[in-house]
């Protein structure tokens, strides 16, 4: 029995923090906005307060901000030719749920991506020619570009606060800052936070090989600051407990922190939490969407007319809302047809160790998510690749986060797993090990893809998502080459032992690397090679916003969340000035 | 610089500035002989002023005001300092040399003391006791509740987080992070937060202090430090 | 640097702590007993989930896995199979946070753990069959010289053993991953028995204020570490109950 409740101009779908930057600046505009999250509200007071929320065992080791995976899990193969089976438990990438989203629990790192990324496909093909890629991969421009979004990478990290150095101000390169990035029109909000031991080794390392090492960029905040929403943020105290973690001291910049308070008191905006959005209802003609339908916590079935719906959940789950609302043409990996699901992409991460005598003391339990310094020598295209075989890169830096114990206790290799030697090996490096991490990109291949699944259900019933993906090669040649620079940088640290771990294939499910899942509804200037266009509107139903990490074509080298907030602003911008005003398609087919 | 102390008080401290030590004249930049005996050897030579210089009963000027344990001076607003955390109490000496924290007669006993003599007293004072004192007229029930949640919770709607996250568990202290609260007067507490709300108290890192004292109304900051002041972590 | 513990915050002063007025007082000596010394003896543990045979596999190769030396106290000292018995016979012995639904296959290593069992299941399961095979071959485990415990350990780790279908390696996984944990975690779950395994590697807790500190390159940072469920007096209050949400 679907109870048909009373029609609103907008549904948004997941209250993260895209879903309340868009209801913010659509109610704010005048709009009636419903806001449908499946999971529960929470707020810094109480549910962030330490020391309970400094628990690794339950929020690290037991995913206890994520995505209840019992009921909505996702499936998982390498290959086509496999059967994809569940992801009984959470490991390699931690969607997560409730109010705020998956930006409760992240890191803090802010990035943009370089102007290059945007035109990935043609730039690639400028500079090196069409000949140089393996045929598999798939990579595109982006239908926009980085001078179109730089306004709203802007307004994006002043509504965080984001603590950093820019390096390139209107073309001018400044000092301490990153000299790759592309131009900027002012510098960060606040200051970089503080450098930790690890980072200032770093530094001098990679300084002294010629390299041009900067402050990663924190929305951990490294000073009070009010944003332009009047909402004001505390400074971060480097707890080591920010990824998988909320934060106690409002000082990471999370919906709850930047802008819930606002949107929260605007009448125009509704939130409804325990609501499991089903599908978005489309008219007879399929073109045309009437709202969603949702099953509240109780079990009730509620269709909820909406004359606008965006759909700003986790990438991931984007895709699944288009493939289970019948949007868009689902991808076919066998005869390349169709477009939702398909260019899916991830990050590709190598790690290096170095480990020291006792008498370096590092401290990593000091750290903020996003502490560190790293340069960007030998990300994205910043250097030939001319003769290498393979296109992207990675940022290497000194950017470790914790020493929470469980996960953390670095040991050289050839130490056993078990016993006597391996506590000793414990004792003897757990202070005294430095660990770069190589943030690599991700191309999209056409044998990476996500489609619904053919034997799982989630527990309302609904086929979950498969995911198809290994890594390209393309990736895992860049992962080689980019880890063996970074051991050199931890060779000219003076370490005693440096040891490399570059990424190698199978990608397996089991192992945390990031929650960086992008691609499957791909936006762009090509129907055939998109689902959604330039302004993230579906190209099959106008009234259908698509937002998230799931509109890259295929993932830089930079974490995705800088990016999306750009996206956001740039959506929000055409649906304000140009879809509200008049309803119907932006980009001709 | 704190809350002006009562009439009784200032009398007193006066009364006990020219009666002292030279440490404690006003205009003296000359480091204090009397305030460490010959406990450091290599003191500057600056420290080696003539024994003349020194009355004989060269009592240390903090027991003065902050009372022979440590225990401090409630109702002129001194805190108690003893078993508080020697780094912190390092810090405020410092910053009192330095000026980064404002408070005239702290700085002339700071600045009188070299670093390594303010080190030694931060130590002697973080590893005495000092008995738990009662407040003597002990907050309400409701305002006894409200500092409670302030301090295990905090307030969503004043975007102020729990005290003990910082200050420890039952507001105990944690060394390298933030001093006790647990057991320290009401009324020090309550200037402290009012000199952090207003500004004239500068010296917390990072502004965490500030950053919590300017959401704090009075009605809170005195529930707040009543519930501190009603700590008793003694043993029993 | 301060190491007074917080049990001697503040006690009743006699006339006798008074100290001479000109002298300058020496650092008192730190008032009362650390929080653990080394513990020699296993602690006492009411076990609620493991029988008396599976205890006794239970607390020898935990030993194993991780075992007392001159760094400090092992498993049995830090009370990791405490820990394991009480997890084991809560909510996520019995699949909080794992998906349960079938049909199951074995898959490949990419795609994890695949088997039906909690827990719970696959601890009783593993334990009654090497309990089993170890009943009939001769020696039980407990009884092994520590050389023979550790190869009977690999034996399992390689998966050389079949337990009714469940390869022997799946178990010795969870059983080594959940007493790193058991070790590691918190003591508010029953392990890491006096933050044992913390004060062997320098990780100060969950009061985690390093806005100063971590100016302090490279200067060992001095402080007790410090548990989310201890009280002002230092007393550390275990819970069963804390679930995997939020």
């Amino acid at each position: 029995m679907v109870q048909r409740l009373k029609e609103v101009d907008v549904v948004v779908i997941g209250v993260g923090m895209v879903g309340s930057i868009v209801a913010k600046e659509l109610a704010a505009a005048g709009y009636k906005v419903v806001g449908l999250e499946r999971g529960q509200t929470r707020f810094t007071v109480p549910e962030f307060q330490s020391p309970a929320v400094h628990d690794e065992l339950r929020f690290d080791i037991r995913k206890a901000l994520m995505q209840d995976n019992t009921r909505e899990p996702v499936t998982f193969r390498n290959q086509g030719s496999q059967v994809a089976l569940p992801v009984r438990r959470w490991e390699s990438f931690l969607p997560g749920t409730g109010l705020g989203g998956s930006m409760v629990h992240w890191n803090g790192q802010t990035y943009r991506f370089q102007a290059t990324d945007f035109q990935l496909a043609t730039r690639t093909r400028e500079r090196y020619g069409k000949n140089f890629l393996d045929p598999d991969v798939t990579i595109q421009d982006w239908g926009v570009t980085y001078d179109d979004l730089e306004p709203h990478y802007d307004r994006f990290e002043y509504l965080l606060g984001t603590s950093g150095k820019a390096g390139n101000i209107k073309g001018r390169i400044q000092a301490g800052g990153d000299p790759h990035e592309s131009p900027r029109f002012r510098d960060y909000p606040t200051p970089p936070q503080k450098e930790h031991f690890q980072g200032a080794m770093f530094r001098k390392a990679a300084g002294s090989l010629g390299y041009h090492p900067f402050p990663q960029p924190s929305s951990n905040l490294s000073q009070p600051y009010t944003n332009p929403e009047g909402v004001k943020l505390n400074a971060c105290v480097f707890c080591g407990f920010c990824e998988r973690y909320a934060c106690e001291h409002y000082a990471k910049s999370v919906p709850q922190t930047v802008i819930l308070p606002v949107l929260l008191a605007n009448p125009n905006f509704e939130l409804r939490t325990g609501c499991q959005v089903q599908r978005i209802d489309l008219d007879s003609t399929k073109k045309h969407a009437t709202g969603v339908t949702y099953i509240d916590a109780v079990g009730r079935v509620f269709e909820q007319p909406a004359s606008l719906v965006i759909t700003s959940t986790f990438a991931i789950n984007n895709i699944r809302m288009l493939l289970l609302s019948g949007i868009g043409k689902p991808y076919d990996p066998a005869t390349g047809h169709g477009v939702v699901g398909r260019n899916y992409a991830y990050q590709t991460m190598s790690t290096v160790a170095s480990f020291f005598d006792e008498d370096v003391i590092i401290n990593p339990f000091m750290a903020s998510g996003a502490s560190g310094t790293l340069i960007n020598d030998f990300a994205g295209d910043n250097f030939d690749h001319s003769g290498l075989g393979f296109i992207g890169g990675a940022y290497i830096g000194a950017v470790n986060t914790n020493g929470r114990p469980i996960q953390y206790h670095p040991v050289p290799p050839g130490t056993p797993a078990w016993g006597k030697g391996w506590k000793q090996a414990v004792v003897k490096h757990y202070n005294h090990t430095v660990m770069f991490s190589c943030h690599g990109s991700s191309v999209s291949q056409r044998q990476n893809y996500c489609d619904l699944d053919p034997t799982y259900r989630d527990a309302w019933g609904q086929p979950v998502l498969r995911i198809t993906f290994d890594f390209p090669p393309n990736d895992i040649k860049m992962a080689a080459y980019v880890t063996a620079k970074a051991v050199e940088i931890g060779k000219a640290m003076g370490a005693k032992q440096v040891v490399g771990s570059p990424r190698k294939g199978p990608y397996t499910v089991t192992q945390y690397q990031t929650t960086h899942n992008t691609g499957g509804t791909v936006m762009g200037d090509d129907p055939k090679t998109s689902v959604v266009n330039r302004y993230l509107q579906s190209w099959d139903v106008p009234n259908v916003f698509v937002i998230g990490a799931s509109n890259y074509p295929q993932n830089a080298t930079w974490n995705p969340t800088g990016t999306l907030g750009a996206l956001t602003y740039w959506a929000i911008d055409a649906l304000k000035n140009k879809y509200l005003k008049n309803p119907g398609r932006l980009v001709s087919a | 610089m704190n809350a002006p102390a009562p009439p009784f008080v200032r009398f007193t401290f006066s009364f006990l500035l020219i009666a002292a030590l030279p440490c404690a004249l006003a205009a003296s930049a000359t480091p204090a002989p009397a305030a460490t005996p010959a406990a450091t050897p290599a003191a500057k030579p600056a420290a080696a002023k003539p024994a003349a210089a020194t009355p004989a009963a060269a009592a240390p000027p903090c027991e003065a005001c902050h009372g022979a344990h440590g225990e401090g001076m409630a109702a002129a607003h001194v805190p108690r300092i003893a078993r508080q955390s020697a780094d912190y109490l390092k810090k405020q000496l410092d910053d009192y040399a330095a000026g980064t924290r404002d408070n005239p007669i702290m700085a002339n006993f700071a600045k009188a003391l070299s670093e390594q003599q303010r080190a030694k007293f931060a130590a002697r004072y973080a590893a005495m006791s000092a008995p738990y004192i009662p407040q003597p007229k002990p907050p309400i029930a409701v305002h006894l509740a409200r500092g409670h949640q302030l301090a295990f919770q905090g307030d969503e709607a004043k975007r102020v987080q729990a005290c003990n996250a910082c200050h420890g568990p039952d507001g105990v202290g944690v060394p390298h992070a933030a001093p006790y609260l647990a057991g320290q007067s009401a009324e020090f507490l309550a200037s402290a937060l009012k000199a952090f709300k207003d500004g004239t108290r500068k010296n917390d890192a990072g502004e965490l202090m500030r950053s919590v004292a300017e959401r704090l109304d009075d009605a809170d900051i005195a529930a707040v430090t009543g519930y501190f002041a009603s700590v008793d972590l003694s043993n029993h | 640097m301060d190491k007074v513990t917080r049990r001697s915050f503040v006690t009743t002063v006699g006339a006798a702590t008074v100290a001479p007025a000109s002298a300058l007082l020496p650092l008192a000596a730190a008032a009362a007993p650390a929080k653990t010394a080394n513990i020699a003896e296993p602690p006492k543990t009411t076990y609620l989930f493991f029988n008396a045979a599976e205890v006794l596999f239970i607390e020898a190769a935990c030993e194993r896995l991780i075992p007392a030396d001159e760094s400090g106290p092992g498993a049995l000292g830090a009370g990791v199979p405490n820990y394991l018995d009480k997890q084991l016979g809560g909510a996520w012995g019995a699949g909080e946070r794992l998906y349960r639904s079938g049909p199951w296959q074995p898959g490949t290593p990419s795609q994890g753990y695949q088997l039906p069992f909690t827990p719970a299941e696959l601890f009783h399961a593993s334990l009654r069959a090497i309990n089993r095979d170890l009943d009939a071959h001769g020696t039980p485990f407990h009884d092994m010289s520590p050389e023979a415990q550790d190869a009977y350990l690999k034996s399992l780790e390689s998966g050389a053993h079949d337990f009714d279908g469940v390869p022997s390696g799946v178990f010795f996984d969870m059983l080594l991953k959940m007493s790193i944990e058991g070790f590691f975690s918190d003591p508010v779950y029953g392990g890491n028995r006096n933050m044992v395994a913390w004060r062997m590697i320098g990780f100060p807790g969950a009061y985690a204020d390093y806005y100063e500190a971590i100016d302090r390159h490279g200067v060992k940072f001095e402080r007790e570490p410090m548990s989310l469920a201890e009280d002002g007096h230092g007393n550390i209050h275990v819970r069963q109950d804390i679930p995997a949400n939020l």
